[in-house]
């Protein structure tokens, strides 16, 4: 669905793609963002749901990145969870930032229409119709536990308080959650 | 093992891949991790499946953003936002303090300065083309008064020579009395003109006191006339002619001695000068 002629996309192996940042290569910068844009710009406009405003963001993200790379270390993890960790940070932060809850107001007002039909475009993205397939599986309550941990920033005692359950569901449903995933892939 | 298996099962690594673990829990997994082969591979797990999970969702951005965002990467000086936001979750480099922007502030001080001094320069300046201004108001003033002194004391003289030339005066000498053999006056007189003067500058009478006056006389029919008084001095007068009162055809000119203010009829015996026409 997306536009046709497309350059290649880089692609490296992780390793490969690590040595480069650590060098700041060009070539490395490219593979970075040809790998990994698409899927922390999802995760970001899950979250954001202002396309703009996701824009700004994903620039943001890959901008930290690429500046604290030196704190990154291989052993503590997927080099994604790490990205991701900080795109969903910058995202959370956006959309609680006293400047998005105004412009957020301002579209309201200004521009109602076309925000809520790019709102509905966002839900009937033909891509995340895998998506909604996998969500399916979930249990409601797994992924209502799954959205406010992922996707708003709660922390699990937030959540807990949220859903007016116990922490050690909250942990447990959240395990199931991420269990049901990993069944899938 | 069984402590390993309810350490996985108690949900703690999922948070740990969320980002939402305290720091000493962090350190636990952590460790636990370099410890036991079986929890770095449940880690490993969660991660592939939050990964494979975004990809899932994955939305390609906008072709150009690509380009903004590779930019931003290779000359990211230019761009404020790289430096500017703070981040409240971020745990990588909460510790950059921003440097304030003084470059205004030092601006408005120069400048500040600056016109601080020019006041001050343009106060002295000022103080000191007032006293020059000053000075030279003085300069004038004094000019003037020479000036007008000047042209008095020449409008006098052209009176004085007026005088001398004018046929009709007759220059009567008045001599010493008796009594006052050294004294003696010049008095110009025109019948035609009727106008009386006293040479003051060529005046030889004792100089008088604070309580008596020099008084002139003319005798008329045989009666004495008052002509006016008059002041002697001894140092050499520069007052030139001095202008009496009018008489007409008179006999003699005499001068008295008189009480200041003078006298209605001339004191006899303080006679000084006379001398009759």
């Amino acid at each position: 669905m997306q536009a046709v002629s497309r350059r290649p996309k880089i692609s490296l192996t992780e390793e490969e793609l690590i040595r480069g940042l650590r060098h700041r290569e060009k070539l490395a910068a490219e593979a970075l963002y040809d790998m990994y844009s698409a899927s922390l710009y999802g995760v970001i406009l899950r979250i954001i749901n202002d396309e703009p405003s996701a824009e700004d963001v994903l620039q943001e993200t890959f901008i930290k990145i690429w500046q604290s790379f030196s704190a990154y270390s291989a052993e503590k993890g997927r080099l994604f969870t790490w990205m991701v960790n900080i795109a969903r940070n910058l995202a959370i932060d956006k959309v609680r930032s006293k400047d998005f809850k105004n412009q957020t107001k301002n579209q309201e007002l200004e521009n109602n229409v076309t925000f809520i039909d790019e709102q509905r475009n966002t839900v009937y993205k033909p891509e995340l119709l895998g998506l909604k397939d996998l969500v399916q599986t979930l249990k409601p309550e797994q992924r209502s536990i799954l959205d406010l941990v992922y996707f708003k920033g709660y922390t699990h005692v937030e959540a807990a308080d949220e859903l007016g359950v116990p922490l050690g569901t909250v942990k447990t449903r959240l395990r199931m959650a991420i269990q049901q995933l990993r069944k899938q892939f | 093992m069984e402590d390993i298996r309810a350490y996985i099962e108690s949900g703690i690594l999922e948070l740990y891949v969320l980002g939402d673990v305290s720091p000493a829990e962090k350190q636990q997994v952590d460790d636990a991790a370099s410890k036991y082969p079986e929890v770095k591979a449940e880690l490993d797990a969660i991660e592939t499946a939050m990964e494979s999970y975004a990809l899932v969702q994955a939305i390609e951005p906008s072709e150009q953003q690509r380009d903004r965002v590779l930019n931003s990467l290779l000359v990211n000086l230019g761009d404020d936002r790289t430096f500017t936001k703070g981040r409240a979750h971020s745990d990588i480099d909460d510790k950059i303090i921003p440097m304030q922007p003084r470059t205004g502030i030092n601006f408005y001080k120069y400048a500040f300065a600056a016109c601080l001094f020019l006041l001050l320069v343009s106060i002295a300046a000022l103080v000191s083309i007032y006293n020059r201004l000053q000075q030279s108001n003085e300069l004038i003033s004094s000019l003037q008064d020479q000036n007008q002194r000047f042209s008095s004391q020449v409008n006098l003289m052209d009176e004085q020579i007026s005088v001398f030339r004018d046929p009709s005066f007759r220059f009567i000498k008045l001599k010493g009395t008796p009594k006052t053999p050294a004294s003696a006056i010049t008095v110009a007189w025109s019948p035609s003109k009727k106008k009386v003067m006293i040479d003051m500058a060529d005046l030889k009478l004792p100089e008088n006191d604070q309580q008596h006056q020099y008084q002139l006389w003319a005798i008329v029919a045989g009666k004495p006339v008052d002509l006016g008084l008059f002041d002697a001095k001894t140092k050499s007068d520069t007052s030139g002619m001095k202008e009496m009162k009018s008489v007409e055809a008179p006999q003699a000119f005499a001068v008295t001695l008189e009480p200041r203010g003078g006298s209605v009829n001339p004191t006899m015996e303080a006679m000084i000068v006379m001398s009759a026409i």
